[in-house]
């Protein structure tokens, strides 16, 4: 009796979570059953759920108007900005976490500080710096002034590396090992599944980031697909662009980075628990 | 496991003493470690001294001068630190901001510990509902922005449909004044909500499933369970919950605005940070704009510091 009370709770339990999981993935399903309805289907009222024929012809207009060079663009600058930084962070959090110098709190300290400044409070001087370099509507400029966003990144490797055993690292280096080898030896290959995690996150946010490509980038040569996205959330946009072509143009955004979510749940999930231990 | 290391990186970015690596001594200037971590350090630390440490204390000095981008800033003292408590926008964007942040935060902590309740489950196919309600977290604001604008569309967007159904006639969602700042808040905890779940989850994940059996067994109900087991284990990570959703719905809240109203209608979702965009870009007053950053760091500094203060209590 009891056995069976317990059963039909947790099915109640699971058909519940299931549908309110449905309603908040909704947005994102009817995106894409959306990205291939005719227009007057999509703009009918009542509003339709199924599409009743598959208009793919919706992402060839909305591949023209997306531009191949904003998305070869943007994984450019994913690409660049998560490889440069991870490379800056974990060098930066190992010297913090295993090597021996002055001044660690106060370096600790500067980094941590800029987590509490907001990116818009600094964009003008950010801008200015990167006018002054000459970096205005080039791909350094895109990239270097937010490759340069190390300090939660680089306290991040830091607290990691430094729970490693310090007596691998002093196995290593009395092997004769240098500490650059310690790095690409020891240290990368354990800090796999933080670099896993702080890749993923990085990742998404530099594909999904809006405002430095908005101040930086404003020429289609170098723009970023967030840029081209956005005017078509204005509520005028309609008259120009189709709302099923809109549709479509955001499907062929956002799709890359769910499907490497399905891919690296697991990174995923890590990276934005804050964690890269299991 | 995942939420200490999250406490870890909070309590670091808060706490004053030196970490626990720190306490072997340093050996001086002359210890051999030192060319080489300076190596590993210095094209990071360069960077971010050139990008991240001089935008801010440039920030902070044109906070007193008066640009408009033409030209020499010129120096005013304090003129614009006065003109803060003049402008009649800073009172009604601080009270947009921190409404926007209220009604964004509670249910992003409240709704995200629910779930995390619900799904914190060892059933089969139980990480597909998972994946259902992670997914947002990857989406844009760029492209949430697109399917938002056309779920709130006036007399045509599904959610008006479903209202009509129930006999409520919709309000014009995003351009009406009362409804716009509740409408950006719903878009905001939707793509919040991953994260809260995330992190809950992972702190549920740490309670021992023998604990809640056992409480079960001598006859705790839902509610005992949640008020005695529960709590006491998601106590630490509600206030790691509370910061990252405060970070999100204050620096978050630019996207949002940016691209779905313009801080629109008449001022109603324009917040501080909208604000300082407006001011800096719209009208070009660069120096004013540095002195509302100013107060904008300053503000939140203060709100971060309490609730850094509150973690540390939650601990004990």
């Amino acid at each position: 009796m009891r056995r069976v009370w317990k059963r039909g709770r947790l099915a109640l339990r699971l058909t519940f979570v299931t549908v309110f999981g449905l309603v908040l993935a909704f947005p994102l399903i009817y995106l894409l059953l959306g990205s291939v309805m005719s227009t007057a289907q999509l703009t009918s009222f009542p509003p339709q759920i199924f599409p009743s024929g598959l208009h793919l012809n919706n992402f060839s207009a909305a591949w023209q108007y997306v531009q191949v060079r904003s998305v070869i663009n943007s994984v450019v600058f994913t690409v660049a900005v998560v490889g440069l930084q991870w490379a800056l962070c974990i060098m930066g959090g190992f010297a913090l976490a295993k090597m021996q110098f002055r001044h660690k709190n106060l370096i600790m300290g500067s980094l941590g500080l800029s987590l509490f400044v907001p990116a818009v409070t600094t964009l003008v001087p950010t801008f200015i710096v990167a006018e002054k370099l000459h970096l205005v509507n080039t791909y350094p400029g895109l990239i270097i002034p937010i490759v340069a966003q190390t300090g939660f990144g680089t306290i991040l490797f830091r607290q990691f590396i430094v729970s490693l055993p310090d007596e691998l690292i002093a196995a290593a280096r009395l092997d004769g090992a240098h500490w650059t080898t310690v790095l690409i030896r020891v240290v990368v290959p354990l800090a796999k599944p933080m670099s896993g995690a702080y890749c993923a996150l990085a990742g998404v946010t530099a594909w999904n980031m809006y405002l430095w490509p908005l101040v930086v980038a404003n020429t289609p040569s170098v723009q970023v697909l967030p840029q081209t996205l956005a005017p078509l959330a204005s509520s005028t946009y309609g008259s120009q662009i189709p709302e099923n072509v809109a549709f479509a143009a955001t499907v062929i955004t956002t799709l890359p980075m769910v499907v490497v979510f399905l891919i690296a749940q697991r990174s995923f999930v890590r990276g934005l628990a804050g964690s890269g231990v299991d | 496991m995942a939420e200490s290391a999250t406490e870890r990186r909070v309590e670091d970015l808060t706490s004053t003493g030196p970490p626990a690596a720190l306490t072997r001594k340093p050996q001086g200037r002359s210890h051999p470690d030192r060319p080489w971590a300076l190596l590993l350090l210095t094209p990071n630390l360069f960077l971010y001294a050139l990008f991240i440490v001089v935008p801010i204390v440039l920030a902070v000095l044109l906070s007193f001068t008066s640009w408009n981008l033409v030209g020499a800033p010129k120096f005013v003292g304090l003129a614009n630190y006065a003109q803060l408590f003049r402008d009649p926008m800073v009172p009604e964007a601080i009270k947009t901001t921190f409404v926007f942040l209220v009604i964004g935060t509670v249910p992003t902590v409240v709704l995200g510990l629910a779930i995390a309740v619900l799904l914190n489950t060892k059933v089969p196919f139980i990480g597909v509902i998972r994946t259902l309600y992670f997914v947002p977290a990857v989406v844009s604001f760029a492209a949430s922005a697109v399917l938002w604008q056309w779920i709130y569309r006036p007399g045509q967007g599904i959610l008006d449909y479903l209202l009509q159904q129930v006999g409520i006639t919709g309000p014009a969602w995003l351009s009406n004044g009362h409804t716009a700042l509740l409408a950006l808040d719903i878009v905001g905890i939707w793509m919040e909500l991953p994260v809260a779940i995330l992190l809950y989850l992972a702190a549920l994940q740490r309670i021992p499933e023998s604990i809640i059996e056992a409480a079960t067994l001598d006859g705790a109900g839902p509610f005992r369970r949640l008020r005695y087991i529960i709590w006491p284990g998601v106590r630490n990570i509600t206030v790691i919950v509370v910061i990252v959703s405060t970070l999100a719905f204050t620096n978050g809240s630019f996207d949002l605005v940016k691209i779905l109203t313009q801080g629109g209608p008449v001022n109603a979702t324009t917040t501080l940070i909208y604000y300082i965009y407006y001011v800096a870009f719209d009208t070009v007053q660069v120096g004013y704009a540095a002195a509302l950053s100013v107060l904008q760091v300053a503000m939140f500094g203060v709100l971060l510091g309490l609730l850094a203060a509150a973690r540390k209590a939650a601990a004990r």
